[in-house]
């Protein structure tokens, strides 16, 4: 599903990433842990296609197909979803539009037709439920003023309405409370099939008690340092990045 | 003395004299006094005049070569609406202006007012001034030939529609419209003067409408500029306000090749408020220049100055704004912001708030910004796999909403929206959303 090797990349003539490799197959779920800075990030948002990281080395190959070349909006077609550590507010541009939006251009792209517009609407209804969302989600802008909860359900109500090949979640589960990090990780549970593949960024051992990964990796200092099976992640909790640092450099 | 200024007198000399002859003779030599305003006029730095200066005009015929497009004098407001429309021709009232009959106004031309209560008219024309933004006025008060004088006489919620035609029979005509309005105390109405052309040849328009707010009168009054692409248009708007006046403003350039305009607004007495609202579309070459100067002269008055500008393509868009505190016109408060959005490296915006405060106890706030797209915004939109054109012009949309979403007349609102969609890339995608 994806192959990302030797991945380094830069911002704002700063070297983030520094030779990143990582292998997805489909129907696994990986963990990206790592200490704040370390470019959990930057790896998220490049492999989603932002402009302004600029790619110095490597190759990232999705689904067969050569993602560096591809546009952030192919990408996106292609079957790739981002789920935003922070999700930005567009005052103006409401919610509902961008699900038709963004749902549309997908299927456009695989030459299906247009969504029928209530049918849309039963989906959405139906996936707002299972997301335990308010009906005024509806007529609002695209997180306009919503809490941080709030901003990560609709990242994962996207995602479901989307039905992404490969889900990248950037820290949705931080900011949650535990009722909501329940809500979230059923939505994640819920897109899980052979044929798809989940990448968790996180920071807390927490979500991956409710998302079972089958791997989990260590990033630090723009690479992966340490990979292993879900019982890295309880050492991680229990003992602290440092260890894994500390093994680093010995 | 430049070829426009000597047309101009040549066509103030071949006019008959009428009964605002002393009026019109005072504006004229002030006019010709003065000149045309140039680039060391302060609000007049950044639209230039000397190809129009150079330029003879004639006046333009009140009348139209063809036949007038219904669907476009009604494109504003729907007929569920019940609009009433009154055509403007080249500034020429209805010939049946002084018999129509509209439930809440009472409407005649300027000239029969004139003729049966000049006392009453002369309120409507303000001393000659010399201030650079009404330079304009001073000719149109010397060469208009007829006007439409509206008294709103009751509450009325049906908008009024005034179509303003710009028609030429060749290049090179100037039209002066000129329009009273004349709000009772108590009154209550919504007005929108709906500017387009007609026809190949759009002539210079020099339009000027004046109100008048009574005490406790409440007005909602739109301009919307939709000439074509090559017109050009100097439009100026002055409101007086009694005590406890409300008025709610709606500026909106869509259209023309030049459009100037300005905002002169007196809150005369306390209670009195203003809500001005400019949404300025900057597309092609077009160039629109803005000003807008609202004047505190009473305690406890308030006005709030919004205005949106985006400029895409070579177009360039300035909003200026200004508001003066007169002494002894404690606690007046007032906010003025301006967000600029460019769209391309080659458009500008040009905007700068000021305050001018002689009195004491007064809250005074301004804001204005000049962006680019959020490339956050895009970012999150293009990774939800829409189109950049159409991720762009949602943003683009969206950055007007707020000062769509403040007009009333939701025909109006829609019938903008439709027509400011259709500047922005993608339009037809867009259009799919709403
Ligand atoms: N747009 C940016 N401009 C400059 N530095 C950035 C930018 N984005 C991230 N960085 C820097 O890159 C490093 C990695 O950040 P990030 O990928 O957000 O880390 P993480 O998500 O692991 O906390 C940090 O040092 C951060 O300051
Ligand atoms: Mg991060």
């Amino acid at each position: 599903m994806l192959q990302i090797s030797d991945l380094s990349a830069r911002v704002a003539g700063k070297d983030i990433l520094t030779g990143v490799n990582l292998t997805v197959q489909p129907g696994e779920v990986h963990a990206i842990m790592g200490p704040n800075g370390s470019g959990k990030s930057t790896l998220a948002q490049v492999l989603a296609g932002r402009e302004d990281y600029e790619v110095t080395r490597g190759s990232v190959i999705f689904e067969g197909r050569d993602l560096l070349a591809m546009r952030a909006e192919e990408r996106a077609r292609a079957g790739l979803f981002l789920g935003f550590q922070y999700p930005v507010e567009i005052p103006g541009v409401n919610n509902v539009y961008l699900l038709k939006a963004a749902l549309n251009a997908k299927r456009k792209a695989a030459g299906e037709p247009e969504v029928d517009a209530y049918e849309f609407l039963v989906l959405i209804r139906q996936k707002m439920k299972f997301m335990q969302m308010s009906e005024s989600f509806l007529t609002r802008g695209v997180n306009e003023g919503f809490s941080g909860g709030e901003k990560k359900r609709n990242e994962i109500l996207q995602m479901l309405v989307l039905e992404p090949k490969l889900a990248i979640l950037d820290e949705t589960d931080s900011g949650l409370d535990i009722d909501a990090l329940k809500v979230v990780s059923m939505g994640v549970n819920s897109l899980r099939d052979p044929k798809r593949a989940v990448v968790l960024v996180t920071h807390y051992q927490r979500l991956l008690d409710y998302v079972i990964p089958d791997q989990v990796h260590v990033l630090s200092g723009g690479r992966i340092v340490k990979s292993g099976d879900k019982s890295l992640a309880h050492e991680l909790e229990r003992r602290g990045y440092d260890w894994v640092l500390g093994a680093q450099v010995a | 003395m430049n070829a426009a200024l000597r047309s101009f007198e040549a066509q103030w000399r071949a006019r008959p004299a009428d009964a605002l002859q002393p009026i019109r003779e005072q504006a004229m030599q002030r006019f010709l006094k003065l000149g045309l305003p140039t680039s060391s006029d302060e609000t007049w730095r950044y639209t230039d005049l000397r190809s129009l200066a150079a330029q003879s005009f004639q006046a333009a015929a009140g009348e139209i070569r063809g036949t007038l497009d219904p669907n476009a004098a009604l494109s504003l407001v729907d007929g569920t609406q019940r609009a009433a429309t009154m055509i403007m021709i080249n500034g020429a009232a209805p010939a049946d202006a002084d018999n129509t009959r509209i439930h809440g106004f009472t409407i005649s031309s300027i000239k029969s007012l004139s003729k049966l209560d000049h006392g009453a008219l002369l309120r409507f024309f303000p001393p000659v001034s010399d201030a650079d933004q009404r330079r304009w006025v001073l000719l149109n008060t010397a060469l208009f030939d007829d006007g439409l004088y509206l008294k709103i006489t009751e509450r009325v919620t049906v908008p009024l529609v005034i179509l303003h035609v710009s028609s030429g029979a060749g290049a090179q005509e100037a039209a002066h419209p000129r329009i009273i309005i004349d709000a009772a105390p108590g009154s209550s109405a919504t007005i929108i003067e709906h500017h387009v052309t007609h026809g190949e040849f759009a002539p210079l328009s020099n339009s000027n409408t004046h109100i008048a707010l009574g005490q406790d009168a409440q007005l909602e009054h739109y301009r919307v500029y939709a000439t074509s692409a090559g017109a050009t248009h100097l439009d100026a708007l002055e409101i007086h306000q009694a005590r406890g006046s409300q008025c709610k403003q709606f500026t909106i350039a869509l259209g023309g090749g030049l459009v100037r305009s300005s905002l002169d607004v007196y809150l005369n007495q306390s209670g009195a408020s203003l809500e001005s609202h400019a949404l300025l579309v900057g597309h092609g070459d077009r160039h629109v220049d803005c000003v807008n100067i609202v004047t505190h002269a009473a305690p406890d008055t308030r006005s709030r100055q919004t205005a949106r500008a985006i400029a895409g393509d070579t177009s360039r868009v300035i909003f200026n704004s200004k508001v003066i505190v007169k002494a002894g016109a404690v606690h007046s408060d007032s906010q003025q912001s301006c967000r600029g959005l460019l769209l391309s490296p080659s458009a500008e915006i040009d905007t700068r708030p000021q305050l001018e405060i002689h009195a004491d106890e007064v809250k005074c706030a301004h804001g204005a910004t000049v962006g680019r797209l959020d490339p956050d915004m895009l970012f999150y939109l293009l990774s939800r796999g829409l189109d950049r054109e159409t991720a762009q012009s949602l943003l683009v949309y969206a950055f007007l909403a707020d000062v769509l979403t403040g007009m009333s007349v939701t025909s109006a609102r829609s019938a903008i929206e439709s027509a400011l969609i259709g500047q922005l890339p993608d339009s037809q995608t867009l259009r799919n959303f709403k």
